[in-house]
């Protein structure tokens, strides 16, 4: 599970570090990525795992309109305002999305299922370990896009000191609405690749959100590998807990885990000061 | 004033009264029809909302039909039916919020119960306070009813009578069946349909190897289910709702988890698990209050579960599942129950309902001391082809019990 969660976080934690906007619509866009995959699966024959680019780029246009057209214009204000307008956003969305395709589960099958692998005793599904090698691959992406590229390197910038990276010529506008839409393309990657083994309805959007919020403070927030490790980190630590004192402890152990780190490592594992 | 502006102030004058009497000829036409109305408080948004939208059809059904027959008959008067629906967001204090305000200010006649067991248990203390006759569609368990309430009413069979013929079956046809494991829900009716399976399967010999509970909001089964392949168990039940139970056997594919009989609750029942479920869901066996499969003549505006069936499939294009036709049902017993008083009076109608025993298209509805139904058999089914059967009882039985799932 720790690469599927490492996608699902990363998004949310470029968003949160980057812009300093919580967004609650993070779930219901993985929940689009997910309606995207299936619809492309259902119509038109394609594969999940290929139909990744196009719910990416649904959610890219999606993310950017929302950034640009709306989340701009209160960017300034205190996190509470950005936090509350993407609820509102998120209600919104959600339940359009309930009228659009009904509160109802879906759920992709496969023509041709792609089986599972046994290795040394060990049973792994194999879409499983393809989505999770896939999200491991798709966040690796991320990352060197950041570090290499010059766009990459204006978010981290902007990220870093905002009036600095103004100065320096950078278009900050232009960034945030960028590094939203980035978590958008992130969000609808994660929605594809989890199309292949979650039902699909609107109203899973808020367990994803718990996971990634749960991931950023394990991680670190605004750090791509802190995203990774912390995705990695819950998904050990919840199979853990339900081997060692039953699944219905399973996410009480993260959640305890969750508690520590905030008391004595605000800023997660690969995070830095400041950014907690 | 000229003469031009008093013709003018007398032309107005006339195109007002003219309006007036007309909306007073139309608001006295509209006053002339009867209506009764009862008050829904349901979960239309918010997490239970697929659940507070059955519940809506299910009444929206029943007022639809009962209207377009005459209405219900008040002595001799006809009165039409009129739902009124509030919402509260799929949070409870919200729903005894509203089902006070149904009484108090809606001003309703009589009232249905929220969804699911939880709700209603905490709304029933308002129905008793104002002493409103209330039909709850959607509980089962009994710590809902022993609360010494006279006013409450339930078209569901307490959870034991949805376990007890599950084993009793398995134990006839399956003797291959020593151990059981069982996987639930931390959740008040998942968690209680468990627990009743526990002791129906202990009081038969069955020795119950695995009892686990998983979080509500669990994304992954894995290592609960690789316990559960550990202890080689030849019936697993699972309980929880459609989103965990298609997660579950998709898992219980994906890990080769196997056994001759595997039971869902509650998620078979409903069209959407076997559609998502797809081909893991054959042989899948589940217990359900009502059947569209069962056969029933009722004195209920309805007739008969097949036109029940039609009626449904005509305005929804789909086929009534029990939540659905539990809510129906609790219309038509409020029809009969007022159309045997004569009256609209809470107290009197209370009475009919608490002696009531009659046949509807549901199956034969007798209530007990508390209030919850005692008359009823729920069916045993099982999910063969794509498509729910009925195994048990004998005499309305579609199929025989399959052994094995993929």
């Amino acid at each position: 599970m720790g690469g599927l969660y490492a996608c699902i976080a990363v998004g949310f934690s470029l968003v949160w570090g980057v812009l300093n906007v919580i967004n609650i619509l993070h779930g219901t866009f993985i929940v689009i990525g997910s309606y995207a995959a299936y619809f492309a699966y259902i119509k038109l024959g394609i594969h999940p795992l290929l139909s990744i680019p196009i719910a990416a780029a649904i959610l890219f246009l999606l993310a950017y309109a929302f950034q640009s057209g709306m989340i701009n214009k209160v960017i300034a204000a205190p996190v509470l305002t950005t936090l509350t307008l993407t609820f509102g956003l998120d209600l919104f969305v959600n339940n359009l999305l309930i009228v659009a395709f009904k509160a109802d589960y879906r759920k992709v099958i496969l023509e041709h299922p792609l089986g599972v692998l046994t290795l040394a005793g060990i049973t792994i599904p194999v879409d499983k370990l393809a989505a999770m090698g896939l999200a491991l691959l798709l966040t690796g992406l991320l990352f060197w896009v950041l570090d290499a590229s010059r766009v990459g390197r204006a978010i981290v910038a902007v990220r870093m000191d905002r009036e600095a990276a103004a100065l320096m010529g950078v278009k900050v506008k232009k960034i945030y609405a960028l590094t939203f839409a980035i978590g958008g393309v992130m969000a609808g990657a994660a929605g594809s690749l989890i199309s292949l083994i979650y039902p699909i309805s609107p109203l899973n959007s808020l367990p994803f959100l718990g996971k990634a919020f749960v991931i950023c403070v394990l991680g670190g927030l605004g750090s791509v590998p802190g995203a990774m490790l912390g995705g990695l980190t819950l998904g050990v630590l919840e199979s853990f807990g339900a081997l060692a004192f039953g699944p219905e402890h399973a996410v009480t152990l993260s959640f305890i885990t969750l508690i520590l780190f905030l008391l004595f490592r605000p800023t997660g594992i690969m995070g830095k000061r400041g950014y907690e | 004033m000229t003469r031009s502006s008093v013709k003018k102030c007398l032309g107005k004058g006339m195109v007002f009264l003219a309006v007036f009497f007309l909306v007073a000829s139309l608001s006295t036409g509209q006053a002339a029809e009867r209506v009764i109305t009862i008050g829904a408080p349901l979960p239309l948004t918010g997490p239970l909302s697929p659940e507070g939208q059955k519940q809506a059809q299910g009444y929206d059904l029943w007022a639809e039909t009962a209207n377009k027959a005459g209405g219900v008959k008040v002595a001799t008067e006809p009165y039409k039916v009129k739902i009124v629906y509030n919402d509260y967001q799929s949070n409870t204090p919200r729903a005894v919020q509203l089902a006070e305000k149904l009484i108090t200010e809606d001003k309703v006649n009589f009232t249905f119960s929220p969804f699911g067991s939880g709700a209603t248990k905490a709304a029933s203390g308002v129905s008793e306070k104002y002493g409103m006759p209330t039909i709850a569609a959607t509980a089962s368990s009994e710590e809902v009813y022993n609360q010494g309430y006279r006013y409450l009413f339930g078209t569901f069979t307490p959870n034991p009578t949805l376990t007890e013929p599950l084993s009793d079956i398995v134990k006839e046809k399956v003797p291959a069946v020593k151990k059981v494991a069982i996987l639930a829900r931390n959740d008040l009716f998942p968690l209680a349909i468990a627990q009743c399976m526990d002791a129906s399967a202990k009081k038969r010999g069955f020795d119950v190897v695995f009892f686990e509970k998983y979080a509500i909001g669990t994304m992954d089964h894995a290592s609960a289910l690789t316990q559960i392949r550990g202890a080689q168990p030849e019936w697993i039940f699972a309980t929880g709702y459609i989103n965990d139970l298609i997660l579950i056997r998709k898992q219980m594919g994906d890990l080769k988890v196997s056994a001759p009989v595997l039971t869902m609750i509650a998620g078979p029942a409903y069209k959407e698990f076997v559609d998502a479920a797809g081909p893991l869901a054959e042989n899948i066996t589940s217990a359900s209050w009502w059947h569209p499969a069962v056969r029933y003549k009722g004195e209920d505006v309805f007739g008969s579960t097949e036109n029940y069936n039609k009626l449904f499939r005509e305005k929804y294009g789909i086929i009534p599942d029990y939540a659905q036709a539990s809510a129906s049902v609790a219309g038509c017993l409020f029809q009969i129950a007022i159309e045997k008083a004569g009256t609209l009076d809470r107290k009197k109608v209370r009475d009919t309902l608490a002696s009531m025993n009659v046949m509807t298209f549901w199956g034969p509805v007798r209530f007990g001391e508390t209030g919850q139904i005692i008359s009823l058999k729920p069916p045993v089914f099982q999910i063969q082809k794509g498509t729910q059967v009925v195994i048990f009882p004998p005499e309305i039985a579609q199929a025989k019990l399959l052994v094995g799932v993929k």
